[in-house]
């Protein structure tokens, strides 16, 4: 096997695609993850519906999170890009 | 595309919301309607206010002061739609509210997609010839017909449901009397609808699905029944280990048929990986990732053979696949930062006074990102390949129908369109995209020194 040699365009423009192809799936999930994680706290705890709430809110910061992070990271790799 | 993209996605999303709502409005109940108009008006501000935020993170030209004011109102309208979010939820229908929600989503996909589509070599290939772009659009609306119909059907009897709910509540209080009787009647509907639950949809027969039935009861049958899937993934695993170590047995320097198809398989998955995850760590991880993405090819693929069946149409199989990676991942995390290292990592690498205060929020947080991660794996691949088989099976009960009033002994083959355009799309697309993400979530654990900069992997690395 002899690996092709690597363009640096074509990886970093592969790379930004995979790392923005995870934003729509992380944005919806998360929240309905926190949601069924303090729905089960909650009738684990008998707290209805607080820890609920909380773990959509949670759920909601987590996304904000995954998605800021993957945003930064993109910008980064664009700016390598462009000084390469 | 840059911003301007997100605002052509965002006057779209509103007039699809608008005529969505509309149509739920007059098609079912107000408050349908409602929902999902409220739905995607919160979807859009939330848009709207991570923009605000990620911009005045991000966005080189403003000045500090602007940047803070941006996503201070930002951070703040985000707080503000939690709280009417969760009063809209106790209001409103959940269902119509998620509709509303995905709107914007489904237009950013769509607009995407098109834009890839319109360039592309097929869409000119299409559109070369009238009578070509005319029986293929009439395939999309035969498809969007088919879709809408299903679609419809679960929103009815959802808004039946709550009608009936309500109409049961204000008989009880009219008539405390008849309370017992009604509860009666609706535990047996409940125990009805469990039980239609339990039966599943209708799919195609398969070998294992026929012998199980001519069976029944047997011990050996039962076991058959609760492994079916599982026995589906197996066969599938043991074909690909034949096929491989027969390719790779007796290499020659000029390679016969199987072992130059086998070489260009492993050589395109050895680039594609090793540029998404740089020359440094790449080569460690494609063996797993190339394994992955042609399993679950030939696991999509197994279902069109007459007989079988896709054992990614089951979510304990996608299920299993995602945890393999969630497991993966996170022993490369703590491999690669040690313990503390990726307790420092969940906790939101903290570097002063505030980031330690913050820890109690960050660590539910971060667990509640990398545990999104698996569910979206395995949701989306299990959605997709039990989607297309569910078509299948709904359009070849169509030609069946089609037929059935001239008493033929078959069907119009009505489904053989979407079993091509699953083969050549659906099924390795599904796959690139499970594998993909998986990739994705190995890049976000590493440290990245060769290309780029940016995350609390690499941030923790600069700290030792």
């Amino acid at each position: 096997m002899n690996p092709k040699q690597p363009d640096p365009k074509k990886e970093s423009w592969l790379r930004s695609t995979s790392l923005l192809l995870a934003i729509p799936s992380l944005l919806v999930i998360s929240p309905l993850c926190g949601l069924f994680l303090g729905r089960f706290a909650d009738r684990w705890l008998k707290t209805t519906p607080r820890l609920e709430y909380a773990g959509l809110a949670l759920g909601f910061l987590a996304a904000i999170r995954e998605i800021y992070l993957i945003i930064r990271r993109v910008k980064a790799e664009q700016e390598s890009a462009r000084r390469r | 595309m840059g911003l301007d993209f997100l605002v052509r996605v965002r006057r779209t999303s509103l007039l699809a919301g608008l005529v969505a709502a509309l149509i739920a409005g007059s098609s079912f109940t107000l408050s349908t309607g409602l929902g999902v108009a409220a739905g995607a008006v919160w979807s859009l501000l939330n848009l709207l206010a991570l923009e605000a935020i990620v911009t005045g993170r991000v966005g080189a030209r403003l000045g500090r002061d602007h940047s803070m004011r941006r996503i201070a109102v930002g951070g703040s309208a985000t707080l503000a739609l939690f709280i009417a979010g969760a009063v809209l939820l106790t209001q409103l229908s959940p269902i119509a509210l998620m509709v509303g929600f995905l709107i914007p989503f489904a237009v950013l996909v769509l607009k995407a997609a098109s834009m890839l589509l319109l360039q592309s070599s097929l869409w000119r290939r299409i559109t070369a010839n009238p009578w070509q772009a005319a029986a293929f659009l009439a395939v999309v609306i035969a498809a969007s017909w088919f879709a809408a119909t299903g679609t419809h059907g679960v929103l009815r009897a959802n808004a039946q449901e709550s009608h009936a709910t309500t109409t049961e509540a204000h008989a009880a209080q009219a008539e405390p009397a008849t309370t017992e009787a009604h509860a009666t009647e609706t535990e047996h509907a409940a125990a009805e609808g469990e039980h239609a639950e339990a039966e599943g949809p209708k799919m195609f027969d398969n070998v294992l699905g026929v012998v199980i039935k001519a069976n029944h009861g047997k011990p050996w049958a039962n076991f058959l029944h609760h492994f079916e899937y599982v026995i589906y993934a197996m066969i599938v695993a043991v074909i690909l280990s034949i096929i491989f170590i027969t390719a790779a047995r007796n290499p020659q320097m000029v390679p016969g048929p199987l072992q130059n198809v086998i070489e260009a398989a492993v050589e395109g998955a050895y680039n594609f990986f090793v540029g998404i995850l740089g020359p440094k760590y790449g080569p460690r991880f494609v063996p797993f990732l190339g394994t992955l993405f042609i399993y679950i090819w030939a696991m999509n693929f197994f279902g069109t053979i007459p007989m079988m069946h896709s054992p990614t149409a089951n979510l304990n199989i996608t299920v299993a696949m995602a945890l393999t990676v969630f497991g993966y991942v996170q022993f490369t995390a703590f491999k690669e930062l040690g313990f503390m290292g990726w307790l420092d990592h969940m906790a939101g690498s903290p570097r002063s006074a505030i980031g330690w205060a913050l820890v109690p929020l960050m660590m539910p947080v971060h667990l509640i990102g990398e545990l999104a991660k698996p569910i979206s794996l395995s949701c989306r691949l299990f959605g997709n390949i039990f989607g297309e088989d569910m078509l299948l099976v709904g359009f070849a009960t169509l030609g069946i129908t089609a037929l059935s009033s001239l008493h033929m002994p078959f069907g119009l083959p009505l489904q053989l369109p979407f079993m091509f355009l699953g083969v050549l799309i659906t099924q390795p697309v599904q796959a690139l995209v499970f594998t993909m993400l998986s990739t994705v979530y190995f890049l976000l654990m590493l440290p990245h020194g060769d290309h780029g900069h940016g995350h609390e992997a690499e941030a923790h690395h600069n700290a030792h």
